[in-house]
């Protein structure tokens, strides 16, 4: 099957799949017996009919639920998610505002995750059943093991209040400026602008936080690599390549890794998902202004438009990812071509 | 010639590096601080975060001294007339005083600034329940009244009555109709803006995150603001506050606890302020029995008030037991000695009479909370351990403080926790825990039909008596009676615990702001 | 394995016999002994109202394994229901409930946890609701996965043919001919079913704070930062027990798995 077609395919596949997503996240955000007029109307606002009417046209509280099903899927076909009760701004511009410390902190934590990862699965897959495997693949069982709000704690303790190695929580000193916003990312704005005490002022604070997270990821890509590699090392052509007489680390990185690679970069991209949206714990820990932080502040005080318009990013994110995985496999996997 | 062009060139030269240094050595102050705010506008936000800001950013007609709020003094207004009746009061603005834009402020700046708080009818506006009408008559501010109002220039100098600037709060949206409370599109702006004469202007907030504060370069009054900015940044752990402090991340920390103090004040370069705050945490029992069930029993609420183990709270927190819901300190409020005692089998014993003997279950509802180093979570907790020993099983339901606070204003708390900070500095604030009254009336649904004679003819004087004599005696009655009755069971008043750099001067704490960010600086 | 099959089995006995071993009561506050470091009387010290952290760490074990197990076993009952039933019938009821399963795992778990527990209110029944919610839809799909397998197999096909009926055939040849990879994936995700759940109250999410519930501790502990004994043992707690219920995860893994050994 050509590229094109295979894409196009998998994109057209994704659409139901979205659709169903806004009907779950819909459903879940009405579910709830809380009337939104309490939490966001004055006492005295709240005596008069006039203004509680006023309120509910405002956010559509007015209309059956399919109505506002439809209105909300018409809207977000605008690009327009509607607007957060708490903060009372466009939800668009609170995740474009809080999604970037995000995308910063994931891509640091998926870098260090990768790299460590598949050192350990590399290592414990060669030397099968040394000590070196041993070790390795203890280290990956503490990674995915030991929850990361508790590492990040210990973290925090040891490096930062009693040896002062890493800076603290938050994305920068409190008494720095931030660097003028291109991307929101502070490192790569940093550098753009040529603030170098910023950059590594920032770099300092996501050490700690990304190493967390990327313990916890290198846990499960260390796993993986391990397996899809002994999977592929007892496999015939290998046999036949040392047989051929092929330096031993040529086969290992010639022949067995590159065809260990599907699950690896599905278990990388899925990771990199889950950090885009699950780094909650952490977001929290680290006073970390991103995207799980504010989920979990919606969550707490039940703005549920801001839940639903979160649950979808992360949703789409998910269907994205997924889609990027498959077009990878197209690469890698010579039967996908020929069918 | 040739020396002369050298000399303007050094000269230059040390110009350009002493305007490099002067660049980075920008005076930033960093306050840590456990947000509790949604909103900045004047016409609505209304707690102890919003006067800290609204303090530094914007002035009110009249003031307070900076380290009390003993007596009133000129703030825009430079002195002040009272009719005789008591219902009308004329404000004389200072000639001088500008916004930070440069406009002065005039007394139409005054009564749009007030009719758009009315009218928007956010928190802030039900402490103008007594105002009749604000106008701007021959550049005077003229305020008459429905009733005489003892506290009127109380109120004044606090929250909701900040003068913004008219133009520029209606180009952004701003209304001060009648109708504004729906059509008023102002607040937007308001939470990234400031529109006030004070000595800072708001640069930026991002809620839960930080609020950044610059100095307002026009401003008019004798000492303008010494920061070039001061950051006030989202610290909801006292723990994250201490560690901020002590590594110079921060340079004051505002909510530290009692817990932390003995460690602070040994660091080297800490200075730490403690005195007696002025919040009263509180229980609240629903009166109303279809709400309260139990709770709602006279017998019950004062079993709950005998069972409560009053100095483990303040061993927990600091601080005092306070006599009644008025915080020790206050004029007229019993001190500390007259609180209750804990009394296990009279609490039991009045139990039985109500009729559970073998107790009974009820929810505590609370915010997920830390307000000044009080942590309600663990109060909550002891509170439940403290029932548990006259038989009361309490689960506990806590909630984020904007989820919880709904019930609770509504009147739908059966049993809750929460506290009060004063809206003004009188006890008569106090008497909105009486019957029929903000708090009583609504909170608890002590109505007046639920009320007995005593209170409500305690609660009527309290309301008009302005000769000190009496107004002791009418305070003090109502004390001992809330002593024995009611849907209250106060029990803490925490102290305030402050730690700052120890090169911070000028510092002073206050009942009504907190602390006065505007006037604080920096030894060199 | 066998390392993981006795820890796991000291940590119920632990949980099983807090009553016996614990020296105090785990609820018992005492505001005169708090955040008081370890020491004799108290191992692992006191915390903010004065409870002993050892009681409450022991008690700990009694919330924590359950809720691991009950959350693992009902996502396993009802994703190999679902999953059953999807394979077994095929057409549009497969394609229907696998649309289905997969907008569930569309959403981060802690995501779709956290909105279900805002709909549903913070305690421990429904953070094991929620995660149940999330967890089903995985095994919804290996078993949908073996069902299709198994079901043209010939003893299938000859069970068919002497009029069993389609419920009976399920239920009494396909679905034992499925079990053994559902058991593998069961005892694999114990530890991650008890990491989530530790996450969900450390997020305020579960049991309320009186509960000596691990994750709720170690968020209590946070307030107490420089006290580290008030998060770091209820913290180690739920490491030990996570890294003894992966060990037996992977050993069973493993087993069933040859090439990996």
């Amino acid at each position: 099957m050509p590229l094109h077609l295979y894409i196009l395919r998998r994109v057209v596949f994704v659409i139901p799949v979205l659709l169903g997503i806004t009907l779950m996240a819909f459903l879940i955000a009405n579910a709830v017996p809380a009337d939104p007029i309490n939490a966001n109307l004055s006492q005295r606002a709240m005596s008069d009919p006039e203004i509680v009417a006023a309120f509910r046209r405002e956010w559509g509280l007015d209309k059956t639920l399919p109505e506002q099903y439809v209105t909300y899927i018409a809207n977000l076909l605008q690009g327009n998610l509607g607007r957060s009760i708490k903060s009372r701004q466009l939800i668009s511009d609170d995740i474009a505002r809080f999604m970037p410390a995000t995308i910063e902190l994931a891509t640091y934590g998926i870098l260090v995750g990768v790299t460590l990862g598949i050192t350990t699965g590399m290592i414990s897959a060669i030397w099968r059943n040394t000590w070196m495997d041993a070790t390795a693949r203890t280290i990956s069982l503490i990674g995915v093991s030991v929850p990361v709000f508790v590492l990040a704690l210990i973290g925090l303790y040891v490096l930062h209040v009693k040896l002062g190695l890493t800076a603290g929580p938050g994305r920068l000193d409190f008494t720095m400026t931030p660097p003028p916003t291109v991307t929101g990312m502070y490192t790569i704005d940093a550098l753009l602008a040529g603030q170098w005490n910023v950059f590594t002022n920032a770099l300092s604070h996501l050490v700690l936080p990304s190493l967390v997270l990327g313990l916890f990821i290198a846990g499960i890509i260390s796993r993986v690599t391990r397996s899809s590699m002994l999977e592929v090392l007892g496999m015939d052509y290998l046999r036949t390549a040392r047989a051929k007489g092929l330096a031993e680390r040529t086969v290992v990185i010639r022949h067995a890794f590159r065809n260990a690679t599907i699950p690896i970069v599905t278990v990388i991209g899925l990771s990199y998902g889950s950090l885009l949206s699950g780094a909650v714990l952490t977001e929290s820990i680290f006073a970390w202004p991103g995207i799980g932080r504010y989920m979990y502040r919606a969550s707490t005080s039940q703005d549920f438009p801001a839940i639903m318009g979160v649950s979808l990013l992360f949703a789409f994110i998910f269907v994205m990812v997924n889609l990027v995985v498959d077009i990878l496999y197209y690469f890698l996997d010579p039967r996908i071509r020929q069918s | 010639m040739k020396v002369s062009r050298l000399a303007i060139l050094l000269l230059v030269l040390a110009l350009l590096v002493v305007g490099a240094a002067q660049a980075q050595d920008e005076k930033v102050l960093v306050v840590g601080h456990a947000e509790a705010t949604d909103s900045l506008d004047p016409a609505r936000g209304y707690n102890q975060t919003t006067s800290l800001i609204h303090q530094t950013i914007y002035e009110a007609l009249v003031t307070f001294p900076e380290d009390s709020a003993a007596e009133i003094l000129p703030g825009l207004a430079s002195d002040w007339a009272i009719s005789d009746d008591g219902l009308t009061y004329t404000f004389n603005l200072n000639p001088a005083a500008v916004f930070a834009s440069g406009a002065p402020v005039t007394a139409e700046d005054v009564a749009f600034s007030f009719n758009r708080m009315i009218n928007v009818q956010g928190q802030p506006s039900s402490l103008a329940s007594t105002v009749a009408s604000v106008a701007a008559v021959d550049g005077q501010v003229v305020i008459t009244l429905t009733q005489p109002d003892p506290s009127l220039l109380a109120k004044l100098a606090g929250p909701g009555f900040q003068v913004t600037e008219a133009a520029l709060v209606q180009a952004n949206g701003g209304t001060d109709a009648a109708d504004a409370a729906t059509t008023d599109a102002g607040e937007a702006w308001l939470n990234g803006h400031s529109a006030g004469s004070g000595r800072y202007m708001l640069d930026s907030w991002e809620p839960q995150v930080q609020t950044v504060l610059v100095r307002n370069p026009n401003y008019y009054g004798a000492e303008p603001g010494y920061y070039d900015r001061i950051i006030i940044v989202n610290m909801p752990e006292a723990a994250t506050q201490k560690a901020a402090l002590e590594s110079g991340e921060i340079d004051m920390a505002l909510d530290v606890t009692a817990d932390q103090v003995p460690s602070l004040q040994s660091a080297d370069g800490i200075t730490v302020y403690q005195g007696s705050g002025n919040i009263i945490h509180f229980l609240l029992m629903n009166a109303n029995p279809d709400v309260g069930g139990p709770m709602s029993d006279p017998n019950v609420q004062q079993a709950v008030r005998l069972a409560l183990d009053y100095p483990g709270y303040v061993s927990l927190f600091g601080g005092v037991n306070p006599a009644s819901i008025i915080p020790a300190g206050f004029l007229t409020a019993y001190g500390p000695d007259r609180a209750l005692t804990r009394d296990l089998d009279a609490a039991r014993a009045l139990l039985a009479e109500a009729g559970y003997a073998d107790g009974f279950e009820v929810t505590l509802n609370y915010p997920v909370f830390t307000f000044q180093g009080v942590n309600m979570e663990t109060n909550a907790q002891k509170v439940a351990a403290d029932l548990a020993e006259i038989g009361i099983t309490v689960n506990l339901n806590p909630g984020e403080i904007q989820v919880a606070l709904e019930s609770y204003r509504n009147g739908l708390d059966q049993f809750s926790y929460w506290f009060w900070g004063p809206d003004f500095i009188d006890p008569l604030n106090y008497v909105e825990f009486l019957p029929g009254m903000k708090v009583g009336g609504t909170r608890a649904q002590w109505t007046d039909e639920r009320a007995d004679e005593t209170i409500l003819s305690l609660r009527d004087q309290a309301l008009v008596e302005s000769d000190p004599a009496a107004r002791t005696a009418v305070f003090e009655a109502i004390q001992d009676y809330m002593q024995q009755n009611g849907p209250f069971a106060p029990f803490l008043q925490p102290g305030v615990q402050v730690a700052y750099a120890s090169d911070i001067e000028n510092y002073f704490w206050h009942p009504q702001w907190t602390v006065d960010l505007s006037i604080l600086s920096s030894a060199e | 394995m066998t390392g993981g099959l006795v820890l796991v089995t000291v940590w119920i006995v632990l949980a099983a016999l807090a009553p016996v071993i614990a020296p105090y009561n785990p609820l018992a506050q005492n505001v005169n002994d708090r955040l008081q470091p370890p020491s004799q009387e108290h191992i692992f010290g006191t915390d903010e109202l004065g409870r002993d952290l050892y009681s409450r760490v022991l008690y700990g074990g009694r919330i924590t394994i359950p809720a691991g197990l009950l959350v693992v076993i009902f996502g396993g009952v009802l994703g190999v229901a679902v999953g059953s039933v999807a394979g077994y019938l095929g057409g549009l009821a497969d394609e229907g409930l696998m649309r289905l399963s997969e907008l569930f795992m569309a959403f981060p778990t802690i995501i779709l946890a956290m909105a279900v527990t805002a709909a549903l209110g913070p305690d421990i029944k429904n953070a094991i609701i929620a995660l149940v919610v999330v967890w089903w839809p995985a095994y919804a799909r290996l078993v949908r996965g073996q069902v299709l397998k198994v079901k043209n197999q010939e003893f299938v096909e000859a069970a068919h043919c002497v009029g069993a009926s389609r419920i009976r055939i399920l239920v009494r040849t396909v679905l034992p001919n499925t079990l053994s990879p559902i058991f593998v994936m069961l005892a694999v995700d114990v530890g991650a079913a008890i990491l989530t759940f530790a996450g969900l109250s450390f997020l305020g999410l579960g049991p309320d704070p009186t509960s000596p519930e691990w994750g709720r501790m170690v968020s209590v502990g946070v307030d107490y930062f420089d006290q580290w004994w008030t998060w770091l043992f209820a913290g180690m707690a739920i490491a030990l027990m996570v890294i003894a219920f992966n060990f037996i995860g992977d050993g069973i893994r493993d087993v069933n798995d040859p090439r990996l050994r």
